[in-house]
C-alpha cells in the first residue's frame, strides 16, 4: 500500500516525490516515459553513448532522478499509461497500461504532475512530413540521438525555441532560419520578474551566444505562415512572412528547408485531473489549467497538482510547486511536516517570471487570417476550415462542441489535443462570439484518457 | 553489429538503429520521414509531436496498426510497414 | 415569427422530423430548444432504424414505414446525414436464443418484413471476421443507419429553407393554456403564441407535460456506447445479439447489455448498447465499459487489437409500456407529445412526424394512431423505478 501516488516524473513530479519521501511518506511514481525525466530532462537510453549533452541544466535533473533512484521509499513504474481514472467517495481509481496488462491502483491522496505539449497552430502544409513541433525536434536529440533535418528552420513564439536551436546547432544540424513572432521589447514590461530572476537572462544568453557562433540571426516579428511540399510530398520550403503586432501578414519571403518546428507556447495536458473531477480554469493565456490553492491541493480533497498543469511556468516553477505539492501530500497522510515560507517565497518569485513569460509571447489572433478554406484543421480525421464553416452556416453549429461533433473535427486519435484549442477559437471567430471558458474546459473532456485495446479492456476486472 | 546495435525491417528493408531508439528516431535516422497515407485523402503524413500526442506517426508494427512510431522502441526483429488509411 | 402555426419543443432527431412534416404540410412552424440542435438523446445515439427489433405490432407497424420515410427524406432534402442501408444481423449462440429469433423472424416474416435466415457458411461469407462459433443468425435488409446529429442539423435546415424559424438557447418555462387549451409557451427569455404546442423533448417530456399542468410518464434510461478508433471495413452489417431484442422489452432496472457492433462511415466501429434506469446519472461505469468490450470481442474476435477511443452515454426515454407516446395529450387540448421512443428514437423519428402531422392536420394517417396515445396512461398509477 502507497501513502503518495504521484503522476509524471518530470520536474514537478520528481521533486515532489522526494519532498513527499522525505517527510516519511512511502510513494508511488507512475511514468509514461520509459526513463524518468519528463519533457523537460528527457534522457535517451543508455546504449546512446556519446550523444551531446543537449540540456542547460542537466545537474539538477541527474540530482533530481538519482534522488527518486536512491530512496527506498519511492517505487517506480516507468511506461506505465493511464487510460481511466475515477473519483468516488474520496477514492482516486487510476487504471494504468503497464507491460501490455492493466493495472489497478487506489489512492486516497494523488499528485498530478502530467506536464503539456507544444501549442501548435494550424496554417496551409502543417500536415507535411517535415514540419512538426519544436519539442519533436527536441525529443529526437535528446531522447533518440537523431537530428530532425539537415536544414531546419524553427520558429512560432517563446523562449523554448531558443533551447531547440541550440541543441540542432550543437548536434551539428544548421538552423536555417530563427524566429520569433514577438518581439523582445514586451519583456520592458516585467523588469522586475527578470531582475529577480537574473539566473535565467544568463540562460537566455547562453543560447544566444551559441546561436551567434553558429552565424544564425534571429529575426523578431516573423511567423512561418505557408508549408510547401517537394515532389516526392514532403516539405520542400515555407513561407517566411514579416507580421504585425496583431500577427497578420505583411510580407512574405519563402526558404527552401527540409525541416519546420513551429511551436506556440505549451498546452497543459489536464485530462487525468479532469477525469477526476478537478476545477479546471482558463489560464491567462486562454489555455485550460488545473485550479489549486496555496497548499497546491485541487477543489478535490486529498488531490495535489504541480508543474505545468497548474499554469505554463518552465521548470523551475514546476519544481518549487512540486515540492510543496509532495509536502501537502505527506502532511495529508499524516506525517509530521510543514511548507516552509522559504518554499512559498520562491514559488511567488518563479510565479512572477512565468506571468512575465506568457505576456512577452502573446498568441494573436491574427493567426487565423494564415488560412485557406483548404487548410486542415483537424490532422486525425483531416477536417479543413470549409468543413468548419459549413457545419456553422449550413448546420447551424453555434459552439464548439456541436461543431466538432458535425465534422468530427477533433474526434480522432489524439481526442483532440492538437487541434482542440484552435477549434474553439476558430468557431467563435466565425460566429463573431468570444470563446466562453465552458466552451474551452468542454474541448479537453477526454473520459478515455488515452486509447486502450479493446481485449486489454476486456480482460480487466 | 555491435553490441547496443539492433535489427528491424520497414517494409522489407533492413534498418539498423542503437538499442533504445524509438523506430520513429530510427527510421529519420535513415531519412525516411513518410510514415503513414492519410485515411480520407491519402497524404503523407510523419513525425509531428514527437512525444505520443498527436498520433500522426502511426505505423504497423507486426501486423497491428495504429502505433505511434514516435514513442515505441526500435527492437530486434520488428516488422514495421507503412499504415495505409487505418489498414492493419 | 409572432405567431406560428405550431411551436415544436425540441430540436432532436423527432422534434426535427415533427417540424418538417409540419411545414410541409403547408404549417409556420417554430422550433424552440435550450440547447443546438441535436444537443440531447439525439447526439448520443448510434443512429439505429431498425425494424429487426420489433415483434409485430404497433411499433413494427410504425417502424416499417419510419424505415422507407427516411429514404424518402434523403432524396427530399438531399441527404448530408450518411444514411446507408446496411442491414441488420441479428444472431444467437444459445439453443433458446435460436428457438427465440426462429419464432420472432417468422412472425415478423408474416408481417411483411424481410428476413433471411443464415447458417455458419451463410455468416461467414457476408461477414467473415464474425466468430466461427456463431451458428445461427438473420439477416434483415432492410435496417439502415444514419449518423444522427448530421440528420437532425440537416432536417432543421431544410426547415429554415422551407420557412420554419428555430430559436436555440431560450429554456421553456411554462406551457400556457385557458380553459385546457393550449395558446402557447413561455421561455426564460420570451412568450410565444400559438395553438397547438408539440413536446418532442424525448427524457425531458415528463417536465414539459407538468408545466402544461399535465402528467406523462416518461423516464430516462441509461445507455453507453464504445467508439473505437478508425478501422479498416471489418465489419459489414450491424450485427448484434438476440439477447438485445430481449433487453428491450425488460423491466429490470439493473445493467442489462447485448453487444451490437457496427462500422460507420467514418471508420470508427461503434459498440453498443447497454441499457440501465439509474436516473440521470452520468458517471462513466468501466464495468459497463469492460462488459461491452467482452461481448464485442466475442462476436469479433479480432476487435481486441482496436482501441477503445471514447465512450459515451445517453438518456433513452421510456415509457412504461416500452412504447412511443404520440398523440394529443389526455388533458390540455391543442398539446401534442411526441416522445419516449426509448433506443428507437432516430428510426421511428420520421414517421413520428407524420402520424403527428396527419392528426393535427385533419387527415387520414398512415395507421391507426391508438397505441401511442398519451391517453392510455390515464387512470394508471404509474411510478418511475
Amino acid at each position: 500500500m502507497h501513502n503518495v501516488v504521484i503522476v509524471g516524473a518530470g520536474p514537478a513530479g520528481l521533486s515532489a516525490a522526494i519532498a513527499a519521501a522525505a517527510a516519511g511518506a512511502p510513494v508511488l511514481l507512475i511514468d509514461s516515459n520509459p526513463r524518468m525525466g519528463g519533457q523537460y530532462w528527457r534522457m535517451a537510453a543508455d546504449s546512446l553513448e556519446n550523444q551531446i549533452d543537449q540540456h542547460y541544466d542537466l545537474e539538477t535533473g541527474l540530482l533530481l532522478i538519482n534522488a527518486v533512484k536512491a530512496r527506498k521509499e519511492i517505487e517506480v513504474w516507468s511506461n506505465a499509461q493511464i487510460w481511466s481514472a475515477t473519483h468516488k467517495d474520496g477514492v482516486n481509481t487510476l487504471r494504468i497500461i503497464h507491460q501490455d496488462n492493466e493495472k489497478i491502483v487506489n489512492t486516497k491522496n494523488l499528485i498530478i504532475c502530467t506536464g503539456a505539449y507544444d501549442r501548435t497552430l494550424p496554417f496551409p502544409g502543417w500536415d507535411t512530413p517535415g514540419v512538426m513541433t519544436p519539442g519533436a525536434v527536441q525529443s529526437l536529440l535528446k531522447g533518440h540521438a537523431v537530428l530532425a533535418g539537415k536544414r531546419i528552420v524553427v520558429a512560432g513564439s517563446g523562449p523554448f525555441l531558443l533551447p531547440v536551436a541550440t541543441g540542432v546547432l550543437k548536434a551539428g544540424g544548421e538552423i536555417v532560419e530563427l524566429i520569433e513572432a514577438n518581439k523582445p521589447i514586451r519583456w520592458l514590461k516585467s523588469f522586475a520578474a527578470m531582475l529577480e530572476n537574473l539566473h535565467k537572462i544568463n540562460e537566455g544568453y547562453y543560447y544566444l551566444k551559441t546561436i551567434s557562433t553558429g552565424k544564425v540571426r534571429p529575426r523578431f516579428g516573423y511567423a512561418v505562415v505557408r508549408a510547401y511540399k517537394a515532389d516526392n510530398d514532403e516539405l520542400d520550403s515555407v513561407d517566411i512572412a514579416k507580421i504585425d503586432r496583431n500577427f497578420n501578414i505583411r510580407k512574405i519571403k519563402n526558404i527552401k528547408c527540409d525541416v519546420a518546428a513551429i511551436g506556440w507556447g505549451f498546452t497543459a495536458d489536464t485530462s487525468l485531473a479532469g477525469s477526476l473531477g478537478c476545477k479546471q480554469i482558463v489560464a491567462e493565456d486562454d489555455g485550460v489549467v488545473i485550479w489549486a490553492d496555496d497548499k497546491q491541493q485541487t477543489s478535490v480533497t486529498g488531490i495535489f497538482v504541480a508543474g505545468e498543469i497548474t499554469g505554463i511556468g518552465g521548470s523551475e516553477l514546476s519544481m518549487a510547486e512540486g515540492v510543496i505539492a509532495g509536502i501537502s501530500a505527506a502532511k495529508f497522510v499524516g506525517c509530521k511536516v510543514e511548507i516552509k515560507k522559504a518554499h512559498i517565497k520562491r514559488r511567488a518569485k518563479k510565479q512572477r517570471f512565468a506571468t512575465a513569460l506568457i505576456r512577452a509571447y502573446p498568441i494573436k489572433s491574427g493567426w487565423k487570417s494564415w488560412l485557406t478554406g483548404e487548410s486542415i484543421i483537424c490532422r486525425c480525421e483531416e477536417v479543413d476550415l470549409n468543413d468548419l464553416k459549413h457545419a456553422i452556416t449550413e448546420l447551424g453549429a453555434t459552439d464548439s462542441r456541436t461543431a466538432k461533433l458535425f465534422t468530427r473535427c477533433g474526434m480522432g486519435l489524439c481526442q483532440g489535443r492538437i487541434c482542440g484549442r484552435s477549434v474553439v477559437d476558430l468557431v467563435a471567430d466565425n460566429l463573431e462570439i468570444s470563446p466562453t471558458d465552458i466552451d474551452r474546459i468542454a474541448a479537453v473532456n477526454r473520459p478515455i484518457i488515452t486509447p486502450i485495446p479493446l481485449g486489454v479492456l476486456a480482460a480487466g476486472e | 553489429m555491435s553490441q547496443s546495435e539492433i535489427e528491424f525491417t520497414y517494409n522489407d528493408q533492413k534498418i539498423t538503429a542503437v538499442a533504445g531508439q524509438s523506430v520513429g528516431a530510427a527510421l529519420l535516422a535513415v531519412n525516411i520521414r513518410s510514415l503513414r497515407l492519410s485515411r480520407f485523402n491519402q497524404n503523407k503524413r510523419g513525425i509531428f509531436c514527437g512525444i505520443g500526442v498527436c498520433f500522426d506517426c502511426l505505423v504497423v508494427i507486426n501486423g497491428v496498426a495504429n502505433q505511434r512510431a514516435c514513442i515505441i522502441e526500435a527492437k530486434n526483429g520488428m516488422n514495421v510497414q507503412t499504415q495505409v488509411g487505418s489498414n492493419a | 415569427m409572432k405567431n406560428p402555426d405550431a411551436i415544436v419543443i425540441g430540436a432532436g432527431v423527432v422534434g426535427a422530423c415533427s417540424a418538417l412534416a409540419l411545414t410541409n404540410a403547408g404549417l409556420k412552424v417554430l422550433v424552440i430548444d435550450r440547447g443546438p440542435v441535436a444537443s440531447g438523446t439525439t447526439g448520443a445515439g448510434e443512429g439505429n432504424i431498425l425494424v429487426s427489433d420489433k415483434e409485430p405490432g404497433a411499433e413494427l407497424t410504425l417502424a416499417m414505414r419510419s424505415r422507407d420515410a427516411w429514404f424518402e427524406l434523403d432524396t427530399d432534402i438531399g441527404g448530408g446525414f450518411e444514411l446507408e442501408a446496411k442491414g441488420g444481423i441479428v444472431v444467437s449462440r444459445s439453443e433458446k436464443g435460436i428457438s427465440n429469433l426462429k419464432r420472432l423472424a417468422t412472425l415478423q416474416k408474416s408481417s411483411g418484413v424481410e428476413t433471411i435466415e443464415l447458417d455458419r457458411n451463410g455468416l461467414q461469407k457476408i461477414e467473415p471476421y464474425l466468430s466461427a462459433d456463431v451458428e445461427y443468425g438473420v439477416l434483415y435488409p432492410k435496417d439502415a443507419q444514419c449518423q444522427p446529429m448530421l440528420a437532425a442539423a440537416q432536417i432543421m435546415r431544410a426547415v429554415k429553407k422551407r420557412g420554419g424559424v428555430f430559436v436555440q438557447g431560450e429554456n421553456v418555462i411554462k406551457v400556457n393554456s385557458n380553459h385546457n387549451s393550449v395558446t402557447g409557451i413561455s421561455t426564460d427569455k420570451n412568450s410565444y403564441i400559438s395553438p397547438i404546442v408539440i413536446n418532442a423533448t424525448g427524457t425531458w417530456a415528463g417536465e414539459i407535460a407538468k408545466m402544461a399542468n399535465s402528467y406523462l410518464p416518461i423516464m430516462p434510461r441509461r445507455g453507453f456506447i464504445l467508439v473505437t478508433s478508425p478501422a479498416p471495413k471489418l465489419i459489414h452489417h450491424k450485427v448484434y445479439d438476440a439477447d438485445y431484442v430481449a433487453n428491450v422489452a425488460s423491466g429490470q432496472a439493473d445493467l442489462q447489455s447485448s453487444a451490437v457492433v457496427e462500422g460507420t462511415a467514418s471508420g470508427t466501429i461503434l459498440i453498443g448498447a447497454s441499457r440501465e434506469r439509474v436516473g440521470f446519472n452520468g458517471e462513466l461505469d468501466v464495468a459497463i465499459l469492460r462488459q461491452l468490450a467482452r461481448q464485442a470481442i466475442s462476436l469479433f474476435p479480432i476487435l481486441s487489437n482496436v482501441q477503445l477511443l471514447r465512450a459515451y452515454r445517453g438518456f433513452r426515454p421510456y415509457a412504461p409500456d416500452h412504447l412511443p407516446v404520440i398523440g394529443e395529450d389526455a388533458l390540455i387540448s391543442g398539446l401534442w407529445h411526441a416522445a419516449g421512443h426509448e433506443g428507437a428514437g432516430i428510426g421511428l423519428a420520421p414517421a413520428t412526424g407524420e402520424l403527428i402531422t396527419s392528426q393535427i392536420t385533419g387527415q387520414s394517417p398512415f395507421m391507426d394512431p391508438s397505441p401511442f396515445s398519451p391517453k392510455r396512461f390515464q387512470g394508471s398509477e404509474y411510478v418511475a423505478v
